[in-house]
């Protein structure tokens, strides 16, 4: 009967079998003479069928079962027993007859069975039963037959358990009734002897069957765990029963039976099953204890469990918290510490993901104190000197515990100026490798960004753009290649960031640019295109807050002066580093709020910066299609710019015409010829007292010279699309009165269309159709609205004789 | 059948004074038969009556009619060494002839009873009354067999039993057991220390042996019955285990150890630890224990009965 030979599961099966079989018979003589009440027949037929439990060939599962059906009848005994006593049939020496039985296995349960009866009818003997039977069952050694008599020692005395503290159950002789030190004694006794037993387990067999017992193991773990259980219902046990006798008792035969798979559940047991009250006042003992515990236990797992559920404690709604003089953060600062030191094999992540659980605590029950967080990281970094930690690999577990860490007071105070309080946040960070340091730096953007957090004051943004370095500027540790899709992503969260450094003082607001700028100096040609333009539309936004204040700032008008010369410094950057139409808009864009601020110099700014964007247009475009955007920027910036005396005015409008018509590609000319024309419109001088010029006659070159041009194509359906745009244009400016524009040149536009449409096949022109038809319907539509209009207006008739 | 005029029409029956009230244990007549008897001790008097029965009308001549107290050892291999340790006789009648029915008393006043009554494997001893009616041809014989039951009293010395035994580097046992003299319905309380285990144990058991020692000399002979196996422990203790004993004698067949009984025999009882470990190889150590009868106690309460069954040595 070796136990590593167990047979295969056929054979199990068969085996299990056979014994229920025998349970069920023996069960069913037993009761047959319990009926006859012949009580000692039946015990022996009980004996029988208990000694069916003395097997050693099945495996732990079906052992359970058979343990199950076993008790099943053992209960009728019981109750049968129960019944006879209570009935005033005592059999006063039933207690000695059942230790007759030769076998031990049947004795004992059948001595357990018969002894919580006799506890049941007999209070005054609970004291020297508990204790007889929890001695008695020493008798067996066997691990797995053990743990199921024990088991079952503990379930039969479960509602029997004295608990109370001064034995208010007295003893027939007037002897001291049992009280709840004799049940603690009695369970700790049995958790001792049956935690021995599970232990033992590990060490039978032959070493190649290692995994199956461990798993035999955990499969009976919580047999034992049921003493742990049992002593949590006590109600009678105390804090400081608890803490005296109970935790001690436990956590001594935790700590000395040196088995890790032991260890790790029972510690796992204590924090599940005793209420949290308890686990406050008893930190100390138990994280010492854990300290203690074999090397190749797990021990952040259990922490973080008691850390857990304590965190969930303090937050919970019933308003008890955690007690004042429960130094609950220190202990297990403290505590923690002391784990590390001692357990020099741990490894680096379990440490970090312990004092990631620990931050948890920090915040979770001491909100407003986040130097408890420091003093976490600080306790982390000084283990990594320790350990002489250097750089932490990306995707390795430890990288993967730091970045948990590090992301907690993230996510908790969602406020990284609270992070930039963290003296050890950045120290910590610095030992992450490039990848994950910029991971951590975009989620910090991130948050930022996702919680409108203000960065106000040029100190915290020079720390800020430190901390998120890896995103402003190149590092010395990253990858010759990047991915372009996440680096253009990263940037864009930094541009979007940059919005977010503002002070509600213009002057700080300034530093803090500045200060951005020269962080965002340091990014490096690829970089700066994404925060260039950012910090240059604030610094824009900028400007008019500063003459919003006007009244209370004189030097408001040096002050935007010397933003826009700023500016200009910023933009003329990234035309050196080869971006073209960036800087044209953002020197378009400067002209015009330069244009709307009225400082003294503004109409030189304006001036300036068009004339810049004019020469990078000229010196840097290229690409015809970057032409044309360009040109209508232009033409559009200038426009709406109404700073410039007529002497600025005339040669930037020259200039765009000029530019327009030496574009390489007709319909491109042609289009902004015709784009040209609204400059002659609505251009505005400081001559024309800031409103539209409305040189009609030049308007109506323009879109002249555009149809000249557009007649030029040589694609009928562009052509097409060209004079469909620009009677549109002719529309346009006819509504508003442009004098030049008659009816006669629409209607032979409009007949030109019409012509030209009939030649084409219809697929090829669907869409110019439709834009037509758009633009007459739009026609009729005025039409008929000036008829209406006539009624009580004498106007003039709009449209009059328009051939549609 | 009665040629004679007389003959077995005559029925012999020895009454017993104070039968109805007096003690009886169920013993052992022969090998497949048990009876109960009564039971005498040391130094009581035994008493009673012969009666004689005739048939109404019938006669019986007689050379005399004695009663006899015998008290016999019988050793079974040897058919003819039969030995009366002890025979009293009382004359009941002179010869005569006898009309009718009659009655005689009698006394053995203060009867020595040295031995207990013992029916063993190859021993008994037997104590018995035996009328004889003398006759001419054959007498007429009447026995009664009684048992006698050696009382003792508390033993003055009754230290407990412990020992170390092992074997090197292979298993070391401390045993000890609470005392060395046990009465008949005593419990033997103890416990088993292990100082060293090497060997994989399967279990281990309690057994109480029985030798029964007859004859002398050169023709001694031995035999050994074990009376009672207690299984005390399952499975495989590690060093620095502590395993209970508690054994009930009680329910079982025993009698007092008993002592070159009349140079004829002696009875010892041993209580044998046997371990057996998963190869079945069996480790044991005999250790001889004294048993003894002690008067009978009335029955107990059941706190005594709680105290007495829950009893652990050291505790």
């Amino acid at each position: 009967m070796g136990e590593s030979a167990l047979p295969n599961s056929e054979e199990q099966e068969r085996l299990l079998d056979e014994a229920l079989q025998v349970v069920k018979r023996e069960s069913f003589h037993m009761k047959r003479e319990l009926d006859k009440n012949k009580l000692m027949d039946g015990l022996k037929h009980a004996s029988d069928l208990l000694k069916e439990l003395r097997t050693s060939a099945l495996t732990p599962k079906n052992y359970y079962e058979l343990y199950m059906a076993v008790c099943d009848e053992l209960r009728h005994l019981q109750i049968y027993l129960t019944d006879e006593f209570q009935k005033g049939r005592l059999v006063s020496d039933l207690y000695e007859l059942v230790q007759y039985a030769g076998n031990i296995i049947p004795r004992l349960y059948l001595l357990v069975t018969v002894g919580v009866v006799y506890i049941k009818v007999k209070p005054g003997s609970c004291e020297a039963i508990l204790k007889d039977l929890v001695e008695m069952c020493r008798g067996v050694q066997h691990p797995l037959r053990g743990l199921f008599l024990r088991n079952y020692l503990l379930q039969c005395t479960k509602n029997v358990l004295p608990d109370t503290c001064d034995g208010e159950q007295k003893g027939d002789n007037g002897d001291k009734g049992a009280t709840i030190q004799n049940s603690i004694d009695f369970i700790l006794l049995n958790f001792a002897e049956m935690n021995k037993l599970w232990v033992r387990m590990q060490h039978l067999g032959h070493s190649r069957e290692k995994e199956r017992r461990e798993r035999e193991r955990q499969e009976l773990r919580i047999l034992v765990g049921t003493n742990l259980v049992r002593l949590s219902q006590l109600e009678a046990v105390d804090v400081n029963s608890y803490r005296k006798i109970v935790l001690n008792g436990i956590l001594e035969q935790a700590v000395s039976c040196r088995d890790p798979i032991a260890q790790e559940y029972l510690m796992e047991c204590i924090i599940q099953v005793f209420p949290d009250e308890f686990h406050l006042q008893t930190l100390r003992s138990f994280l010492r204890a854990c300290a203690d515990l074999h090397p190749q236990v797990n021990i952040r797992n259990t922490i973080i469990a008691l850390i857990d559920r304590l965190s969930h404690f303090a937050t919970k709604d019933d308003g008890t918290g955690i007690p004042n003089d429960v130094m609950l953060f220190d202990i297990f600062s403290e505590q923690i510490a002391n784990i590390i030191e001692v357990r020099p094999q741990m490894k680096l992540e379990d440490v970090v993901s312990m004092q990631t659980a620990l931050v948890n605590l920090a915040f979770n029950c001491y909100p407003e104190r986040t130097d408890y967080v420091d003093r976490v990281l600080e306790a982390t970094v000084q283990v990594f000197e320790t350990r002489n930690v250097e750089l932490v690999m990306n995707g390795s577990h430890l990288c993967k515990e730091m970045c948990e860490l590090l992301q907690v007071p993230i996510t908790i105070y969602n406020n990284i100026l609270t992070i930039l309080q963290l003296q050890y946040f950045a120290p910590l960070y610095e030992h992450l490798d490039y990848q994950s340091r910029k991971k951590i730096a975009v989620n910090m953007v991130s948050n930022a960004l996702d919680h409108n957090t203000v960065v106000s004051s040029p100190e915290e943004t020079d720390l800020f753009l430190m901390l998120v370095s890896p995103l402003i500027q190149d590092q010395a540790d990253q990858p010759a290649d990047i991915d372009e899709e996440d680096f253009i992503e990263e940037q864009g969260l930094v541009g979007r960031f940059a919005h977010m450094l503002y002070s509600d003082d213009p002057d700080q607001h300034f530093q803090i640019l500045r200060k951005a700028q020269s962080h965002f100096a340091k990014g490096g040609n690829k970089r700066m295109r994404f925060t260039f333009p950012a910090v240059v539309c604030a610094s824009y936004s900028l400007t008019l807050r500063f003459k919003e204040q006007k009244e209370e700032d004189a030097a408001w008008q040096k002050k935007c002066q010397k933003i826009f010369e700023t500016c200009r410094s910023v933009i003329n950057t990234l035309c050196q580093a080869e971006y073209s139409e960036l800087p044209i808009r953002l020197f378009l864009q400067g002209a015009l709020a330069a244009s709307e601020l009225e400082f003294e110099n503004h109409e030189a700014v304006a001036y300036e910066f068009i004339s810049q964007a004019f020469s990078i247009y000229e010196e840097e475009i290229a690409d015809s299609r970057a032409q044309l955007a360009a040109v209508m920027l232009l033409v559009s910036t200038i426009e709406k710019c109404k700073c410039f005396s007529e002497e600025s005015h005339a040669p930037l409008r020259t200039q765009c015409a000029h530019a327009a018509s030496r574009l390489l590609k007709k319909p491109d000319q042609s289009r902004a010829v015709a784009h040209v024309a609204h400059l002659f419109w609505s251009g505005c001088t400081q001559e024309t007292d800031k409103k539209e010029m409305r040189e009609s006659r030049r308007v109506v070159e323009c879109l002249k010279k555009a149809i000249r041009t557009a007649n030029q194509c040589m694609e009928p359906a562009v052509q097409l699309q060209l004079f469909v745009e620009i009677l549109n244009k002719y529309i346009y400016f006819y509504e508003r009165g442009c004098t030049g524009i008659t009816v006669d040149l629409l209607n032979q536009l409009i007949a030109k269309i019409r012509e030209e449409l009939g030649g084409l096949e219809s697929s090829d022109c669907e869409v110019i159709q439709i834009h037509f038809d758009n633009t007459l319907r739009h026609i009729q539509q005025l039409v008929e609205n000036s008829k209406e209009k006539d009624l009580t207006n004498d106007g003039e008739k709009l449209f009059e004789g328009i051939l549609l | 059948m009665n040629f004679f005029g007389f003959g077995s029409g005559a029925e012999i029956e020895i009454l017993l004074d104070g039968a109805d009230k007096r003690k009886k244990v169920e013993h052992k007549i022969s090998e497949n038969k048990s009876e109960e008897l009564s039971v005498y001790y040391d130094g009581e008097t035994v008493s009673g009556a012969v009666s004689i029965s005739l048939k109404p009308g019938g006669k019986l001549e007689h050379k005399g009619i004695k009663i006899e107290l015998i008290g016999q050892i019988e050793i079974l291999y040897d058919r003819a060494n039969q030995h009366d340790f002890a025979t009293l006789t009382k004359q009941l009648a002179s010869p005569g002839i006898l009309n009718q029915s009659k009655v005689y008393a009698f006394e053995f006043p203060h009867v020595e009873k040295p031995y207990e009554s013992y029916f063993g494997s190859n021993v008994r001893l037997r104590y018995s009354l035996k009328v004889t009616v003398g006759r001419r041809l054959t007498d007429l014989n009447k026995e009664l067999e009684f048992v006698v039951h050696t009382l003792s009293t508390y033993p003055d010395t009754n230290t407990s039993i412990k020992m170390e035994v092992g074997i090197e580097d292979c298993l070391h046992i401390e045993f000890e057991y609470n005392k060395q003299k046990y009465h008949l319905k005593d419990a033997i309380i103890g416990k088993i220390y292990f100082l060293l285990v090497r060997v994989k144990i399967k279990h281990m058991e309690m057994h109480v042996i029985k030798r029964e020692t007859t004859g002398t000399g050169p023709s001694v002979y031995h035999d050994d019955d074990t009376v009672a196996k207690f299984e005390i422990m399952d499975g495989a203790p590690v060093k620095g285990e502590s395993i209970p004993i508690r054994l009930f004698l009680g329910g079982y067949n025993l009698t007092p150890s008993m002592r070159d009984i009349n140079r004829k025999f002696s009875v010892k009882y041993f209580l044998n630890l046997v371990l057996i470990d998963e190869e079945d190889r069996r480790y044991f150590k005999q250790q001889e224990i004294i048993l003894w009868r002690k008067g009978d106690v009335p029955r107990r309460q059941i706190n005594s009965a709680i105290e007495e069954s829950t009893q652990r040595f050291g505790a």
